[in-house]
């Protein structure tokens, strides 16, 4: 896929330091099955296809784009718990799609999550000391079982929840409570990298501000570095250092936050920044909304070239035929992006190819469901 | 219901989301609220009771029972119940009433073994083949259907023509005829729970293989597979009652329901006695298990549970 976009990854980690999670080219395809009995592969789903991303160490890191568009997938690839089937991942060096037994088990120590639903995260049938417990038993850390208690409270009080919570079943706890308890079991192994997968998408709005300032005093009190996955935009540019845009399984913009959501450089990035709500009346009045047409294309048959001509409203000559990569835009030093207005690069596509399924031709087409 | 808030040590804005869902419960352990709200089914609290008493008749049948069961007096045969013999005797004078109390230890004792070995290796199979899918799934799941196939008794009579009778064998065919059962219903449940975001959140952490099996998917998996072992218990009575009808299960002079169900049957237009007693035995204990089972199913769904432990003070 994009090969060529890596040249300015120099410049970038320059400005941020050392790098910490890198995916180059990373691919999560999942076969399309036939029903009945032989169950034979009849396409592919590129949820994930041709991602190249640096998390640099000590940053936020906020993904955005829609529903469907492979972030979770990206966030779970990068932690393996989903296995790439092409790319490469590295974590502090090492090379995370090629480790024993034994270095997963670290990496899943280093590494945490924070999942989206904190009502499905738990375990209904076990209590929140055994629920954050869970990874001190299984990496062997603080071992004794009044040495590990002692580990819990202090977990529970660092996500502002009392200690006495302890021996309460999830059931008992509202949404951001759960969620905190989440967040706790996440910290247990004391990880470096924090996946936050839509960690506040299912809470109540007033909360979602709460863990969002939790996340953020965690992040400066602990020196993690955070991989920020959200569909709510405001929200990113609340907690982010930087955003990444996805679009259809494949990064199209990354850059300093600040950078992104006052120069979005990318049409896709400038739609999606323009159906954020301003909180000021005039403002919101004078806002011109990009209503983008039509639906995403279905990851099974992603358009050939650029992936987001069907639906842009800057399309032109070069865009069917010639995949973009991430090139240096706007004025920002680390700001990239992978679109053609701002020069042609990337690779042309190759029309004999057999298994890419080429949508050619009219930039309106729009697959069959 | 009101709620005594969580408490909190949170920076204050914590204060306005604290205490919605929590409730005044001490915390206690998760089977006491189980056995609690079935206390509240008044069937299956009932049929409980009563499982609890043929057990321990079962138990202290050697107390209980006014004769030995083979206390053969010939001037005493075929005698109508009275107060002397409670149930009547049998063509060979012996006591009916102690011959049902003493046959519940064999019924019984057949039908736990039977399910417990039904139970282990049909939840294993189940929760493996459920867990790992692909082929494990198939090469477990396909064996099971070939088990399935047989007719039931038909299976058990293979097993105890080979292995010869008595009532371990009895126990080792009827459990071997429920191993597919289990193996399928833990299955099913296995396939629902496998797919939680907290399997996965565990996974996510580190946690093994066995560890997730073993802590999260069979505890989370349990439910119907608690109810299939009530519901079970009660087929496996009736299996070996069936089994020793047919002369394959327990062997006389030993008191089994069954068998001496098989016996009376030849004496039921003169002395229906022989045969209504060790009838009503199984009947009683079969339709207990299945009632428990059914206030099981109702108590383990944790919609009906939330319905009953928040709803119902």
């Amino acid at each position: 896929m994009s090969t060529v976009s890596l040249g300015k990854g120099g410049a970038a980690a320059a400005a941020h330091g050392e790098v910490l999670v890198s995916a180059r080219g990373l691919e999560v395809h999942f076969p399309v099955r036939s029903g009945g009995p032989l169950r034979r592969t009849t396409g592919v789903l590129r949820a994930v296809d041709g991602v190249d991303l640096d998390v640099y160490r000590g940053e936020t890191l906020g993904l955005v784009g829609e529903s469907g568009c492979g972030k979770s997938t990206l966030g779970n690839a990068l932690l393996r718990l989903v296995p790439p089937t092409g790319g490469t991942v590295t974590f502090d060096g090492i090379d995370v799609t090629a480790l024993g037994r034994k270095q997963l088990r670290e990496l899943r120590r280093r590494a945490g999550m924070v999942f989206q639903d904190p009502f499905a995260s738990l375990d209904p049938r076990r209590t929140v000391a055994q629920t954050v417990s869970e990874p001190l038993e299984v990496h062997g850390l603080h071992p004794g079982r009044q040495a590990r208690a002692a580990r819990v409270q202090e977990l529970l009080q660092l996500v502002g929840l009392d200690p006495a919570v302890a021996t309460r079943y999830p059931h008992e706890f509202s949404g951001g409570q759960r969620q905190r308890v989440g967040i706790a079991r996440a910290l247990a192994g004391e990880p470096d990298f924090l996946v936050c997968d839509e960690a506040i998408a299912s809470l109540d709005v007033s909360i979602q501000a709460q863990v969002l300032n939790l996340l953020r005093r965690l992040q400066r009190q602990l020196g993690l570095t955070l991989l920020f996955i959200s569909h709510d935009l405001s929200a990113v540019r609340h907690i982010a250092d930087r955003i990444a845009v996805m679009y259809l399984g494949r990064v199209v913009e990354v850059g300093p936050a600040a950078a992104v959501a006052a120069g979005p450089q990318m049409p896709y990035t400038r739609a999606l920044l323009s159906a954020v709500p301003v909180p000021h009346p005039e403002l919101e009045r004078s806002r011109q909304r990009i209503v983008l047409r039509g639906d995403v294309p279905s990851p099974s048959r992603v358009p050939s070239g650029c992936r987001f001509r069907t639906r842009c409203p800057d399309v032109f000559e070069p865009c069917p035929d010639v995949d973009p990569a991430l090139q240096p835009v706007g004025s920002a030093p680390g700001h990239v992006a992978a679109c053609h207005l701002h020069g042609v690069v990337g690779e042309p596509v190759r029309r004999e190819q057999p298994d890419s399924p080429v949508d050619a031709g009219d930039p309106a087409a729009r697959p069959v469901a | 219901m009101t709620g005594q808030p969580v408490p909190q040590t949170a920076p204050s804005p914590d204060a306005t989301e604290a205490g919605v869902r929590s409730t005044q419960r001490p915390p206690r352990p998760r089977w006491r609220e189980t056995l609690g709200l079935l206390a509240r089914n008044p069937t299956a609290a009932v049929a409980a009771t009563v499982l609890l008493l043929i057990v321990l008749m079962a138990v202290f049948d050697e107390t209980l029972a006014p004769a030995g069961p083979n206390e053969i007096s010939v001037e005493d045969r075929l005698q109508a119940p009275s107060w002397e013999h409670p149930f009547g005797t049998d063509d060979l004078g012996r006591d009916i009433l102690s011959r049902v109390i003493l046959g519940a230890g064999v019924s019984l004792r057949v039908g736990f073994l039977a399910v417990a070995f039904a139970l282990v290796v049909g939840a294993l199979i189940g929760l493996l083949a459920g867990f790992y899918g692909r082929w494990v799934d198939d090469v477990l799941m396909r064996f099971m259907d070939i088990l399935f196939a047989f007719p039931a008794v038909l299976l058990a009579i293979a097993v105890l023509a080979v292995r010869g009778p008595g009532a371990g064998n009895t126990a080792l065919a009827i459990g071997i005829v429920y191993i597919p059962v289990f193996a399928r219903v833990t299955r099913a449940s296995v396939l629902g729970v496998r797919e939680e975001v907290y399997v996965r959140a565990s996974r996510s952490v580190g946690a093994s293989d066995l560890r997730l099996l073993t802590r999260h998917v069979l505890p989370n998996a349990a439910p119907p597979i608690i109810v299939q072992t009530s519901i079970s218990l009660a087929f496996a009575v009736l299996a070996e009652a069936a089994l020793s009808f047919l002369g394959l299960g327990t062997q006389p002079p030993n008191p089994s329901w069954g068998l001496m169900l098989a016996e009376g049957r030849g004496f039921i237009d003169i002395a229906w006695w022989l045969a209504f007693f060790p009838g009503m035995a199984i009947f009683l204990t079969v339709l207990c298990f299945n009632l428990l089972g059914d206030g099981l199913r109702d108590v383990l769904d944790p919609r009906q549970r939330t319905l009953m432990a928040g709803g119902g003070r």
